[in-house]
């Protein structure tokens, strides 16, 4: 397993304790255009996602990219993850990844 | 793929033609247009956009046809034919095909040279025409789609059980046999509307069509309960098991380009409800699942009409409760909502005295007073139906049925089960809880839910019986030829072949060997027993199909509903655990479920 760059599993309040860092999170797509893509975190929050999205994005989109701001990240990997996508388990995830089992993520 | 036909590729035939016959011939691709059945064979007009030649394939293609392989429109690759001359027409010549293959699916139209050329005269010009791509007559399409007259070209009624996400284009004909209200949606693109409705062809299979937005708008109106429709150009993916209602493995879209026709003036058929019956002391395993069940029973009680406050919009809705009974000599109650509790509920009270036989079709299994049963928007009552099923219960019941005594399924299984409230995830255990308790199921079976992977299945055990085609008992070998059923005291030449099977089970806690019947070991194995009989024979030696299969089955995982009973092997009394329900895994709903033992541990702490 590579861990030379671990990208911390984030939702949208999360991403200030990482700015400048790697992060990954999954988003709803609200809008896009060409340079960006305006996401709904799973905790309720706005993301603005810079950087080249796909094409077509489907309802679900994960990014792994550097947090630029409390609620900006420039990604690197966009990958759809479809229509249907449970955002609540991915927010416990999220808050599990970053609280007392942190030591269990990378 | 190739996706065109071969210019020129008539004339290469033609001029091959005279040709011995050891020559290798040019394979050569042409346009299936105007098949029709003559006798048992087929004639068709060879197409390559330039020329058409009148063609036949000898009856050996008939499968091949039948089954949509070759199709009016499609493309077909001719790998060996004759040329022959058409008696008393020396000039005119006929192409017999002896092997051919698909190429590609109907086209929408017939290949056309850009340039017209007189109908089967060859153009004596050197120039090279082009004819037409697929997919250029398919984008030229779309754009002026003349419905009613295309699929009068293609009409060729496929049957419902036939049709697969791989296949071309098909049309088929089918009853709606249940038709949803439109419902609207927000997501995060926007607002929709949506419908769907159950389709059920001649043959009583069944499928549902969903349509959206623009298509929902255009054919709500069209689909109208209980009429015959020609349907083409939908598209068909993997059904999603969680929300399934009808038994296919497939469901289907319509988009505003799908065609849909009402059959008017045609001879009309009535399809026939399948029913697909669990008895009444099984029901333990479907409740709470999405699965609807069909049931059949005699009608014990029928009570007074209520009034039920909905929760979600405070109508006020009917209900009405009966009981049924069955030969396994269990009750169970099922709520009949709206117009089956007014309407039909009525006239089951009026004739309650005489026992009636209701068999209902699709109904939801709750967990309200241990197991319960309630009807749903498409359920479907038959009161008397004239079914083997109806007779049989109708004469157990007189004979000795009703003096029997019988016990509701609901409070056995609650009362052992030790709590009130059972789904699949409350009464969910690891397989531990039964290596871990040898007393389980000692009185009677308790049933559990679990998540387990197939670990092992040995492969030299005897997986299977014979079985009567009517009744699935055990048939024996008759002394001349066939199968005697005892069963049914009659003969059958076939038979077919049932699974019974030990499997192995492995969680993290633990293993336990399971039993499975016919219809769980085929949605673990992934097949019929007689498909795996097949593969069997099929192949001598070590790593033979057979093999592969069971390994493919290893190490999957399901969620397994399970009975734990004791029973007695040389005057020893074992456990013994029998797979009652199969479901794929919904991983979201684990993943819940595991959030939640996280968050009880930490507080437990
Ligand atoms: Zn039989």
């Amino acid at each position: 397993m590579d861990t030379s760059s671990p990208s911390a599993f984030v939702n949208g309040a999360l991403l200030r304790r990482y700015i400048g860092q790697k992060v990954r999170t999954v988003v709803q797509v609200i809008g896009s255009d060409m340079g960006s893509v305006v996401g709904k975190s799973t905790d309720d929050l706005q993301i603005f996602v810079k950087g080249s999205p796909p094409a077509s994005t489907t309802t679900y989109l994960e990014v792994i990219g550097i947090a630029e701001s409390e609620n900006s990240i420039r990604a690197e990997t966009w990958t759809n993850f479809g229509i249907s996508f449970d955002a609540l388990n991915y927010n416990e995830l999220c808050k599990l990844a970053n609280g007392e089992f942190k030591h269990l993520f990378i | 793929m190739e996706n065109s036909v071969t210019q020129n590729g008539i004339a290469t035939v033609l001029s091959n033609q005279s040709t011995d016959s050891s020559s290798v011939r040019p394979e050569i691709v042409v346009q299936v247009v105007d098949l029709k059945p003559v006798g048992n064979r087929y004639t068709f007009n060879a197409n390559d956009g330039k020329m058409k030649i009148k063609a036949m394939l000898p009856a050996t293609f008939r499968s091949d046809i039948i089954s949509g392989k070759i199709q009016n429109l499609g493309l077909i690759r001719l790998l060996d034919y004759t040329a022959n001359d058409i008696p008393g027409k020396s000039e005119e010549k006929y192409l017999l095909v002896t092997k051919c293959e698909a190429v590609a699916p109907p086209l929408d139209a017939e290949i056309k040279a850009e340039i017209k050329a007189s109908t089967g005269i060859m153009l004596k010009s050197k120039q090279e025409f082009v004819a037409k791509s697929a997919s250029q007559i398919i984008n030229e399409q779309r754009a002026n789609a003349a419905p009613a007259a295309r699929m009068a070209i293609t009409r060729r009624v496929h049957p419902l059980v036939s049709l697969n996400p791989y296949q071309g284009s098909w049309t088929i004909k089918v009853r709606v046999t249940n038709k949803a209200v439109m419902r609207t949606y927000k997501n995060a693109r926007g607002e929709g509307c949506v419908f769907n409705v159950e389709l059920t062809d001649e043959e009583g299979t069944q499928i549902q069509a969903t349509m959206f937005n623009a298509a929902a708008r255009k054919f709500y109106d069209t689909f109208q309960m209980g009429k015959v429709y020609y349907i083409s150009r939908g598209s068909l993916k993997l059904a999603n098991k969680q929300f399934k209602t009808v038994q296919n493995d497939y469901e289907m879209t319509l988009n505003e380009n799908s065609e849909v026709e009402e059959a008017r003036s045609e001879e009309m058929f009535i399809p026939e409800t399948k029913f697909n019956f669990v008895p009444i002391d099984e029901l333990g395993a479907y409740v709470n699942q999405k699965e609807l069940i069909d049931v059949i029973g005699v009608v014990q009680s029928v009570s007074p009409t209520m009034s039920i406050r909905r929760k979600n919009d405070n109508e006020m809705i009917p209900k009405r409760d009966i009981t049924l009974a069955d030969e396994t000599k269990k009750t169970v109650v099922v709520s009949l909502w709206n117009d089956l509790a007014t309407g039909l509920g009525q006239e089951l009270l009026d004739m309650a005295d005489n026992y009636p036989i209701i068999a209902i079709k699709s109904l939801k299994v709750g967990d309200f007073q241990g197991v319960s049963l309630s009807t749903v928007s498409r359920s479907n009552v038959v009161i008397n139906p004239d079914s083997p099923e109806a007779a049989k219960l109708k004469s157990w019941y007189d004979s000795e049925g009703k003096e029997t005594s019988m016990s509701t399924i609901g409070s056995g299984i609650s009362s052992s089960a030790n709590n009130g409230s059972r789904s699949m995830y409350s009464d969910r255990v690891c397989l531990s809880h039964f290596t871990s308790n040898p007393s389980l199921g000692e009185e009677k079976p308790v049933f559990f839910s679990t998540r387990a992977y197939i670990s092992f299945i040995k492969p030299d055990q005897t997986m299977w019986y014979r079985a009567c085609k009517t009744c699935n008992k055990k048939v024996t070998e008759a002394m001349d030829s066939g199968y005697w059923c005892e069963g049914c005291q009659k003969k059958d030449e076939e038979c077919s072949l049932r699974y019974i099977m030990a499997v192995k089970a492995s969680d993290s806690t633990g293993e336990a060997w399971c039993f499975a019947f016919n219809d769980e070991a085929e949605k673990i194995i992934g097949c019929t027993a007689d498909e795996l009989n097949k593969l069997k024979s099929s192949e001598e030696g070590e790593a033979n199909e057979f093999q592969t299969k069971l390994k493919e089955a290893t190490w999957s995982s399901h969620l397994f509903r399970v009975s734990v009973s004791k029973q007695e092997y040389n005057s020893e009394k074992r456990q013994r655990i029998t797979v009652k329900g199969v479901s794929p895994i919904d991983f979201a709903a684990e993943t819940r479920l595991l959030l939640q033992d996280i968050s009880k541990n930490k507080t437990s702490q």
